[in-house]
């Protein structure tokens, strides 16, 4: 067993360290949800200034009823993309040199995935604490718990990153999975407008979009406006990570070279 | 079967392994004993990476049995992968890192910890000569610096089989020259068994205590290199002698399988093993009062033996037949 935890947290290691070194990657990373919160937020934020507007976003000020949203995307797109890099290792060859070493499976994709999710989360805290300075309904009362929901998202979406990326083998496939995949269910998420004015067929799709929840329990938590039972939410969330991490696991598991 | 497990290091019977349609490796069987170095030779396309990668618990076998370590690759992988040790054909280093990180994290996966895998990495990081680069990133280290690193990482956990795909592939001639030299070190000083693949021939006849010869998944000649070399015909020496008189080959008749007289003074001699006999040869020359003037040899090949059993050259250019050929036409424009 102890074995196991070695190997377990040698490989969250390396994926910490190596996101120390691309510094490339992380200023990439973090740029992207500004562009949302700055050029997205703040223009609208101006246009959405008036009373009637508040009542839309449950009485919130637009920029605090996006910057949560704003913050779950960022940990969602981080930890999707973080999975789904094992394709890289594939491509490298790294992969090999993890397979062939007698360390259970099990514990050595693990590890990876609760580094890359360590990542994801520290991504999200820099987008939250920049959320702190231009929205002013935010309550810093919300972050820990909100530092939960994050966690379990990252375990979540890096777990179907990485069993995704166990089972494509082309990057074009990669390619067509960010742009059919990410970017839709960002929007379906409910991170930029209330779930409660889509059109039927779009809410359906809502409903089942595991990012909703996210968005949903960590804007509770930081504004009390929400359309679920944030424990609701937790539960789906939690629900979805253990499926995923099981998943990634047994992939990993029987993975060979074939 | 119980008494091979603890003799042998690897027992194949029958592998066979198939991509789809195309059979990679058909009913291939080898034994290698603990501590030899054991080399498979063949062209591109061969079967070797699939062999060593079914070997090293990486693909699944589609029929035949296969005992690593005396372990089954099928029913005890993870048995297998504490005793071996892997260096891929492509490379496998995570070349964001340092040469040290790369030697910590594999001790740590394989259970190594604290000062014991400190001192492993100094030593093996010594050993391949890379302990004054272990700081730098590894995508700064040249191909010949990641291979030797994956050497030393292989060994790293201290395992009694080694398994190197193509060690040399696309080196230079001096950087192949050192791979060999701790290919022959580990042998000596750590007892490893070796399983190494090539299709270089001079670095199967350089390292191997035996060669299976393998074409298109089937091993078409197994033993030393001696004997394989003996599979393509005899030795000749070739002798220049002053004043040659047709009829000189009657000095030699009872020391070679065949004389046969050449233009110019020149004399060849089938013999079994021209090492040996050319003293002798030499010997009688004198005795007789020949001057001797030039006096050579040719052994086969292990190519002429892939010649004999395919009608095909093992490959058709390498580092080494271009070295030759740069020399050869250095010599033309003299
Ligand atoms: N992943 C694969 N999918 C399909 N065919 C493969 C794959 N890997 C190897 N092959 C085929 O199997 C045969 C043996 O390949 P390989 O074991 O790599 O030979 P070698 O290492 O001797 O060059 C070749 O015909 C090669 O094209
Ligand atoms: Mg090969």
């Amino acid at each position: 067993m102890s074995e196991a935890l070695d190997a377990l947290i040698v490989m969250a290691y390396r994926q910490l360290k190596r996101f120390r070194r691309g510094r490339a990657r992380v200023v990439s990373s973090i740029v992207n949800p500004i562009i949302w919160i700055v050029f997205f937020g703040l223009g609208w934020s101006n246009v959405f200034n008036f009373p009637m507007a508040r009542m839309i976003f449950g009485g919130l000020d637009y920029l605090s009823f996006l910057t949560p949203g704003v913050v779950a995307m960022s940990v969602f797109t981080a930890s999707f993309i973080g999975g789904i890099t094992v394709i890289w290792d594939k491509q490298f060859g790294f992969l090999k040199e993890v397979l062939v070493a007698p360390a259970p499976r099990w514990a050595t994709i693990l590890g990876r995935i609760i580094g890359d999710s360590v990542i994801a989360v520290i991504q999200g805290l820099i987008i939250l604490g920049l959320s702190f300075l231009v929205a002013h309904s935010l309550n810093p009362w919300g972050v820990p718990v909100s530092i939960l929901y994050m966690l379990i998202l990252s375990l979540a979406f890096t777990g179907v990153g990485v069993s995704l990326a166990l089972r494509i083998t082309s990057m074009e496939a990669f390619q067509m999975i960010i742009s059919f995949l990410m970017l839709p269910l960002v929007f379906l998420s409910g991170a930029f407008y209330p779930l409660k004015y889509m059109p039927d067929w779009m809410k359906i799709i809502a409903y089942v979009n595991p990012l909703t929840y996210t968005v949903d329990g960590i804007r509770y938590w930081l504004t009390g406006v929400s359309s679920f039972n944030p424990y609701l939410d937790l539960a789906v969330l939690s629900g979805l990570a253990a499926i995923a991490l099981v998943v990634a696991a047994k992939l990993f598991s029987r993975a060979t070279l074939d | 079967m119980d008494a091979d497990q603890d003799r042998f290091a690897i027992v194949v019977e029958g592998l066979v392994k198939r991509y789809g349609r195309i059979v990679a490796v058909d009913g291939v069987s080898f034994r290698v004993g603990y501590g030899e170095v054991f080399g498979f030779l063949g062209p591109n396309g061969a079967g070797k990476t699939t062999t060593i990668h079914v070997l090293a618990t990486l693909l699944r076998p589609d029929g035949g049995r296969v005992l690593v370590a005396g372990r089954d690759v099928v029913r005890d992988p993870v048995g297998v992968r504490r005793s071996i040790g892997v260096v891929f054909q492509d490379p496998s280093l995570d070349s964001e890192l340092t040469g040290y990180e790369n030697l910590y994290l594999h001790g740590r996966i394989y259970g190594l910890r604290g000062g014991l895998l400190k001192e492993r990495i100094e030593e093996m990081l010594r050993f391949v000569e890379l302990w004054e680069h272990r700081d730098r990133l590894v995508k700064y280290y040249s191909g010949g610096m990641r291979r030797r690193l994956e050497i030393a990482r292989a060994l790293l956990h201290g395992p009694r089989i080694l398994f190197l795909d193509e060690p040399t592939l696309g080196l230079d001639p001096q950087t192949r020259a050192h791979i060999w030299d701790y290919i022959r070190k580990l042998r000596r000083e750590m007892g490893v068994t070796v399983f190494l693949t090539t299709h270089y021939m001079e670095e199967a006849e350089a390292l191997c205590d035996r060669i299976a010869i393998i074409d298109h998944g089937e091993i078409i000649a197994e033993g030393s290199p001696e004997e394989l070399k003996h599979m393509a015909g005899n030795d000749i020496v070739y002798l220049k002698i002053r004043g040659a008189k047709p009829g000189i080959c009657g000095f030699f008749e009872d020391l070679a399988i065949e004389c046969r007289e050449l233009p110019g003074g020149r004399v060849a001699l089938k013999v079994e093993d021209a090492v040996k006999a050319l003293p002798r040869i030499l010997l009688r020359a004198r005795d007789r009062g020949l001057d001797v003037l030039e006096a050579s040899y040719h052994r086969p090949s292990l190519n002429d033996v892939f010649l004999l059993l395919t009608g095909r050259e093992i490959r058709e250019e390498g580092p080494m037949d271009m070295i030759k050929a740069v020399v050869m036409s250095r010599r033309w424009r003299r």
